[in-house]
């Protein structure tokens, strides 16, 4: 069985655009998915400063994908789809 | 040499207002401290107008290098006579001292200062000299030379008078009660800061009190010889990404403690040093990033909102303990005596979206901020380099 990654950007900028709210998560994740699923704070992941297609904080990364302006729906939907 | 000197007091119990006053202040370029605890007559707003007007004339004067016997002088004719009382009185202990140890002390009313070198009480003698205006008023002044590890802990009569009356110190704790007090603390802490030491002082004569009342003002301030406690504070990428590597290693080759404000600085740090920050510890306490872990760095936290936040603490008047990432930035500022900053030019672009919902200081405001507090209301010694 492989385990998913979850990464929860709490650099400035994405903490004062909602991740604060996202480390909910935390105790979430654990309750909902056992230990199938990792969850770690990380610093700035550097998708905040780029323009283009990434450019909504806040950012949480599920293995190698980015979610953008990421909410905890929208972070345990896509944990339900790669599972 | 770096003096260590921090104040804790205690109000009379059924007042709202504080009789003693203390100020100290350490002149940045000649490295002199100077220091004033002053007593007022009576207690409350009375006694704290006499205390306040006595320490802020005479710390001025000190600072300036004035005459101390005609300062004095001053200081006593210039207060406000009570109405009631029909005199003008309030005690003072006032000290100065430069970087090599070399201090000069005037006292004139307060309870005699102790002097403590290696467990043993030191013997200082004074030369007094009686006012000119008032016959009945004596100075004493004293010319000592301070030593690595030395420690003076001046008094109002509020701690030496602690417990007056009661059956246990019919006399109070007197200057020997204190004095005992002291030596034992010190054998058991023989490494306490001032800060500890001081509040030490002032929870002992509160609770020789009957009741536990602070039956006057209670004051003791607390001065520690000892080396400098450094430390470095690296925050904020270097304008030019070029100079990430030298200022990497300067970070690297720091001997005091150090701690990283930034979560991109710490990348900068990790990338340049190969020492890989760990995931932040995730807790749903407090309303702020949480800190991070790095070998070798004592702290690691978030930048520009755990500084604000910081900032705040330390503006706060009671000093209180928070246990977020900015209460314990605050605890790494308190427990140093030396603090440098390594500031980062560099301003993240997102932080000035207009999409933020909240405004974001900018770094060198908020860390001249932080330092002018350290400076002034911490007596701490502080610089900053920007990068
Ligand atoms: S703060 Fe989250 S990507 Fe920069």
């Amino acid at each position: 069985m492989n385990t998913i990654t979850v990464k929860l950007c709490l650099g400035t900028a994405c903490y004062v655009m909602g991740s604060s709210h996202l480390q909910d998560l935390v105790d979430i994740i654990p309750d909902r998915f056992g230990d199938r699923v990792v969850i770690a704070g990380h610093n700035c992941l550097n998708l905040c400063t780029s323009n283009g297609e990434h450019a909504e904080s806040p950012y949480v990364k599920i293995d190698d994908e980015i979610i953008s302006n990421a909410t905890i729906e929208k972070v345990l939907d896509h944990i339900e789809k790669k599972l | 040499m770096f003096i260590d000197i921090d104040c804790t007091q205690q109000k009379k119990y059924d007042q709202n207002a504080y009789g003693d006053y203390f100020l100290s202040s350490r002149n940045k370029d000649t490295g002199k401290l100077a220091a004033v605890l002053s007593d007022g007559l009576g207690s409350g707003i009375k006694a704290n107008i006499l205390s306040c007007m006595t320490a802020t004339m005479l710390l001025k004067f000190i600072e300036a290098d004035a005459d101390i016997q005609s300062v004095c002088e001053i200081v006593m004719n210039a207060l406000p006579v009570c109405r009631v009382r029909k005199i003008s009185y309030a005690t003072f202990s006032a000290f100065d001292c430069n970087d090599e140890g070399f201090a000069r002390i005037v006292e004139e009313g307060n309870p005699q200062f102790v002097w403590v070198r290696e467990g043993e009480v030191m013997d200082a003698v004074a030369r007094v000299v009686t006012s000119a205006t008032f016959p009945n008023r004596h100075m004493q002044i004293y010319n000592i030379k301070l030593e690595l590890g030395d420690r003076l802990i001046f008094c109002s009569d509020g701690v030496t008078q602690a417990g007056l009356g009661s059956p246990a110190l019919k006399l109070g704790l007197r200057r020997e009660g204190l004095i005992e007090f002291l030596l034992k603390k010190l054998q058991d802490q023989p490494d306490i800061s001032s800060r500890d030491l001081a509040k030490l002082i002032v929870n002992c004569a509160k609770g020789n009190e009957v009741d536990k009342k602070a039956r006057d003002d209670i004051s003791a301030v607390s001065i520690y010889c000892r080396q400098p406690r450094e430390s470095l504070i690296f925050t904020g990428p270097p304008y030019h990404a070029d100079k990430d590597n030298a200022c990497a290693y300067v970070f690297k080759r720091f001997t005091g403690k150090k701690a990283i404000c930034g979560g991109t600085t710490a990348n900068i740090l990790a990338r340049e040093l190969h020492i890989p920050v760990e995931a932040q510890i995730l807790t749903n306490a407090g309303s702020l990033p949480p800190v991070s872990k790095m070998k070798g760095v004592d702290l690691v936290t978030e930048g520009i909102l755990t500084l604000t936040r910081a900032c705040e603490y330390l503006e706060e008047t009671e000093a209180v303990t928070h246990n977020d990432a900015a209460g314990q930035l605050v605890k790494f500022f308190l427990e140093s005596d030396c603090i440098n900053f390594m500031v980062g030019a560099k301003l993240n672009q997102a932080h000035y979206d207009p999409n933020m919902p909240i405004e974001i200081e900018i770094r060198k405001n908020i860390i001249k901020k932080i330092a002018k507090l350290l400076e002034t209301k911490y007596i701490k010694t502080v610089n900053i380099k920007y990068i």
